[in-house]
């Protein structure tokens, strides 16, 4: 029924559009590293590549509806520290599953506080999920007595090796949930309100869009999004450890920018994210497979984050000049 | 300094040659011209109103005059020399200050360090006790040395504070030419009284000053000379105040002849009957704007809400779309209670909202054509999905009878003409098939060209049945849309006219603020309650009038209307002393009325209507001459020359 409604927008996602520049980018890279190193397009890499995408890409999703919305969410790190440490205190005393859930539920309630804060009273952004994210890692170390929790049960590991058709649970997971995020955000009336919001948000209110649940919901989306992250994460090293998802905010963002998004609110696309994401992470794994001093990550990551949003100044100028 | 030697040194400046000289002033921002040729003279000393309907390119003229917007041609010439501004800096240095609208004061700064602001980036130390002594003298020399606390923060500060914070600052900088952007814009009366105060203290100093504004009886009051823009355009230049009646000057704002009895070819609509209200609003109140408003909508009826910036007439229609809340009132859609809580319920129960900022509050810019005109639809659905497709058909035969090609319907909606997004605003509620429409401002910033056709749009729209309220601060777009307006003011709706008995004059007069009106109803109240009588202010035009208050203690001297009113003099209870006009009491034939009458002119001569006392004859009379003499006596005060 909304098949026409797809297709164009997919067309004019695919048309264009900076996140179709990134793809190039993406691709160029991986062209230079797979010429550059022997061992990067081998099929062990590149599934390489994938796993290690999986938390940033998860915290990146959630990211992309919270700066969509024109907002910015701190304390995804810390939610992920938290809920992280709250998974492991469940799994002492409840089945996985439900374990699991109780992480989830934690993250989305961490989420509302802030959203709820933010939209109903207008607190900046900025400044309220700061709070939130010191709260959240200072929670971590309370609640984890400061010491990684190891002994989980062994069948946690399972969501990780597990393989559906060939491909592992949670890069499975990973693209599932940016399918869902990119089907949310075109197709239902959520997911344009919250571009109409992030595009102009007095418009959106006078239009009688609901303005206050759709500047909320990202938050809530973030915060849930988060403790998935850490439940892959944790169940990947089999281990909790409270400074758990330290500077992932950073990392989340940087993938939002680089895929396109406008920290102004009201562009973006969750494609793009996830090319960010890829870029990020590749450019990670090829400095690695180069040899290159682990040090220099942080400044190619940091060149590509300015490129991108300055190549983005100067066409968004060109755009409104016209 | 004495009064005395500075009104010398003003007749001795004022000499014939103009101090300030604009010619032939352009200005573009991105595709709209804001100035298109606009001139202006200032002679030294001299207070210039700078005069326009909104739009008109005002603010720009005195933005570029005191460099805070550079031209892109034309000259100016102070004194005989040329000046080439580019920034404001420059034109205050050639002594040329402008009071902004929005002020432009650092509002965590005390009111001393706001008035030598300028000081501040000077080198080497500051001595707060001089700048202090300095800004005392300012404001002394204004008289108003005890209104302005000078450590006090400036976000502390009232409007009218800080608006003589600026002007000190433009004394502190030692400027000659001062000009006054919409200065009395955010002012009350008493405040606007001071300010005039200030101003005349202001010229007796030498000082020469342009007030900038769209208020007709504030012109008067004040200025000395008027220049008129429209359009862009300096349509009449350096006229002498004094010289000028308001038709005329309404006539050259507008450009059009304004009708003299516009009641002789009255509409067909007002003796048409109405047919059933859409919408029917009973004591509304959405404070602090809105206090008391009731009005009907019929279908198929285009009404204006008319009133000045400010009289709660956007305010009215938020609170109908439900995005403002309401403390007292009810509104029935069709005959049945209707209580929205948010805009959704309001476009669900069939009404649709074009705000008055199209850009701020109508386009969603990174969104398509399609998709902005989607919105409402957006807003009104329930569905988890889109359900664009259902919409389809409509919004192809929308796009169709816009003349907008369908391939354009996926481009961005900015790169339209202002007209061509205004239309599509509209549409977006067209498309929801909506009892009642309600437009803020429809055609700002909409050129004339495109106005025509949005027009006609809005009366193809009524055709089909809905209902539709247009608010409009441009009198002559109301008077030439709508079959019925209701006048607001004060957050008050105070009267329901058909157009066809309306002109741009007598809205103005209605549209005045209440609060200047409190004072004369107050005393017409006093007359009427100390001779048991009625006492009224009306506008007689040949065999109509109008009345503006009547207050009535006795029914047996009741003229037979009331305030708002708008008969024929032969329907009411007095028609012979209507028709005679007379300073003495006149005795209805066959009656007992007996009502005398006083013409009401403005300090410059302008009729201002009449006021009048009625009275029961078969009760003494008191003495003419004496009510005459109390009457002028308080116009006289409430009337007051510059």
């Amino acid at each position: 029924m909304h098949s026409t409604i797809a297709e164009r927008s997919l067309v004019s996602n695919l048309v264009g559009r900076l996140e179709v520049r990134m793809l190039g980018l993406a691709l160029i890279l991986g062209a230079a590293l797979s010429i550059l190193s022997p061992h990067f397009l081998t099929s062990n890499n590149l599934w390489n590549v994938l796993d290690q995408s999986v938390v940033v890409g998860i915290v990146a999703i959630g990211m992309t509806f919270v700066i969509l919305i024109g907002g910015i969410d701190l304390s995804v790190g810390s939610i992920a520290g938290l809920t992280g440490v709250i998974l492991g205190r469940g799994l002492e005393h409840f089945p996985i599953a439900i374990a699991i859930v109780l992480a989830l539920i934690a993250g989305m309630v961490i989420g509302l506080f802030s959203g709820t804060l933010i939209a109903q009273f207008g607190l900046p952004a900025f400044v309220v999920t700061l709070g939130v994210m010191a709260i959240g890692r200072s929670l971590a170390y309370i609640f984890s007595g400061a010491t990684a929790i190891a002994d989980l049960p062994y069948k946690f590991g399972d969501m990780v090796y597990t393989s559906v058709l060939g491909i592992p649970a949670n890069v499975l997971t990973l693209l599932v949930l940016y399918g869902l995020a990119w089907a949310y955000l075109n197709l239902t009336k959520g997911g344009r309100t919250i571009y109409a919001i992030g595009s102009n948000r007095e418009a959106a209110r006078t239009a009688g869009l609901n303005v206050l649940a759709f500047s909320i919901l990202p938050y809530v989306i973030s915060g849930g999004l988060s403790a998935v992250a850490i439940t892959f994460s944790s169940a990947q090293v089999m281990s909790i450890d409270p400074v758990a998802g330290t500077g992932l905010e950073l990392d989340a963002i940087a993938a939002v920018v680089i895929g396109g998004a406008s920290l102004y609110g009201g562009r973006g696309s969750i494609l793009g994210t996830l090319i960010g994401v890829l870029i990020m992470v590749m450019i990670r794994n090829g400095l690695n497979l180069l040899n290159v001093s682990p040090f220099w990550q942080g400044s190619a990551i940091g060149a590509v984050i300015i490129a991108a949003v300055l190549v983005e100044r100067l066409l968004s100028s060109r755009a409104f000049s016209r | 300094m004495k009064v005395e030697d500075s009104e010398a040194a003003v007749q001795s400046r004022a000499g014939a040659r103009p101090m300030l000289v604009a010619v032939g002033i352009e200005k573009a921002f991105d595709r709209t011209r804001a100035l298109a040729g606009a001139e202006l003279d200032v002679y030294a000393g001299e207070v210039m109103g700078l005069l326009g309907a909104n739009g008109a390119g005002k603010s720009t003229l005195s933005k570029v005059i005191s460099g805070h917007v550079v031209r892109d041609a034309g000259s100016i010439s102070l004194e005989g020399r040329m000046l080439s501004l580019r920034t404001a800096r420059e034109a205050i240095q050639q002594g040329i200050t402008m009071v902004m609208q929005e002020t432009s004061l650092a509002p965590d700064l005390s009111v001393l360090e706001n008035i030598f602001l300028a000081e501040l980036g000077r080198q080497g130390r500051l001595s707060y006790r001089r700048l202090k002594r300095q800004s005392e003298e300012i404001l002394d020399r204004l008289g108003q040395k005890e209104t302005l606390p000078l450590d006090r923060e400036v976000r502390l500060l009232s409007a009218a504070q800080r608006q003589l914070v600026e002007i000190a600052k433009a004394l502190a900088l030692n400027s000659t030419l001062i000009i006054f952007d919409e200065p009395t814009a955010s002012l009350s009366p008493p405040e606007v009284e001071r300010l005039f105060q200030i101003m005349t203290t202001l010229k007796r100093a030498g000082h020469t000053l342009v007030f900038v504004s769209h208020r007709l009886e504030e012109v008067f009051a004040i200025t000395d000379r008027v220049t008129v823009m429209r359009e862009g355009r300096t349509v009449a230049k350096s006229l002498e105040t004094g010289t000028l009646s308001q038709a005329e000057l309404i006539r050259l704002m507008v450009g059009q002849e304004v009708k003299p009895t516009v009641w002789q070819g009255m509409k067909s609509s007002v003796g048409l009957p109405l047919r059933p209200a859409v919408l029917e609003v009973k004591n509304l109140s959405s404070l602090p704007a809105v206090r008391d408003v009731s009005f009907k909508v019929h279908e198929g009826e285009i009404l204006g809400l008319g009133g000045l910036v400010g009289a709660g007439r956007s305010e009215t229609v938020e609170a109908i779309f439900g995005l403002r809340p309401r403390q007292r009132g009810e509104f029935l859609l069709n005959g049945k209670r209707y209580a929205p809580r948010c805009a959704a319920d309001a476009i669900r129960a069939g009404i649709g909202f074009v705000a008055e900022d199209r850009r701020v509050q109508g386009i969603v810019p990174d969104f398509s054509v399609r998709e902005n005109l989607l919105l409402g639809h957006l807003a009104a659905s329930r569905k988890f999905g889109l359900g664009y497709s259902q919409r389809r058909l409509k919004v192809d035969e929308l796009i169709q009878s816009l003349g907008l090609p369908a391939q354009r319907l996926d481009t961005h909606l900015l790169n339209f003409s202002g007209g061509m997004q205004q239309k599509i605003i509209i549409a977006r509620w067209l498309l929801l098939d909506p009892l009642l429409l309600l437009l803020d401002e429809p055609t700002k910033g909409v050129d004339i060209g495109t106005r025509t056709s949005i027009y006609a749009m809005l009366r193809q729209v009524a055709e089909s049945g809905v209902g539709i309220v247009v608010i409009s601060s441009d009198f002559e777009e109301l008077l030439s849309l709508c079959e019925r307006i209701v006048v607001m003011s004060d957050g008050l709706s105070i009267a329901h006219v058909p157009s066809g008995m309306l002109n741009e004059e007598k809205l103005t007069l209605f549209a005045a603020p209440r609060t200047s009106m409190e004072k004369n109803s107050g005393f017409l109240r006093d007359i009427a309650r100390d001779l048991n009588a009625a006492a009224f202010w009306t506008l007689i035009d040949q065999d109509r009038l109008f009345c503006l208050y009547a207050a009535v203690s006795n029914d047996q001297a009741d003229p037979g209307f009331r305030a708002a009113d708008t008969p024929r003099i032969d329907s009411t209870r007095i028609p012979t002393a209507l028709g005679a006009k007379s300073e003495n009491f006149v005795i209805e034939p066959g009656d007992q009325l007996a009502t005398l009458l006083l013409s009401v002119r403005s300090a410059r001569g302008h009729d201002m209507g009449w006021v009048g006392v009625t009275m029961d004859s078969r009760s003494p009379l008191p003495s003419a001459r004496q009510l005459r003499e109390q009457i002028g006596a308080f116009l006289a005060r409430i009337i007051k020359s510059p």
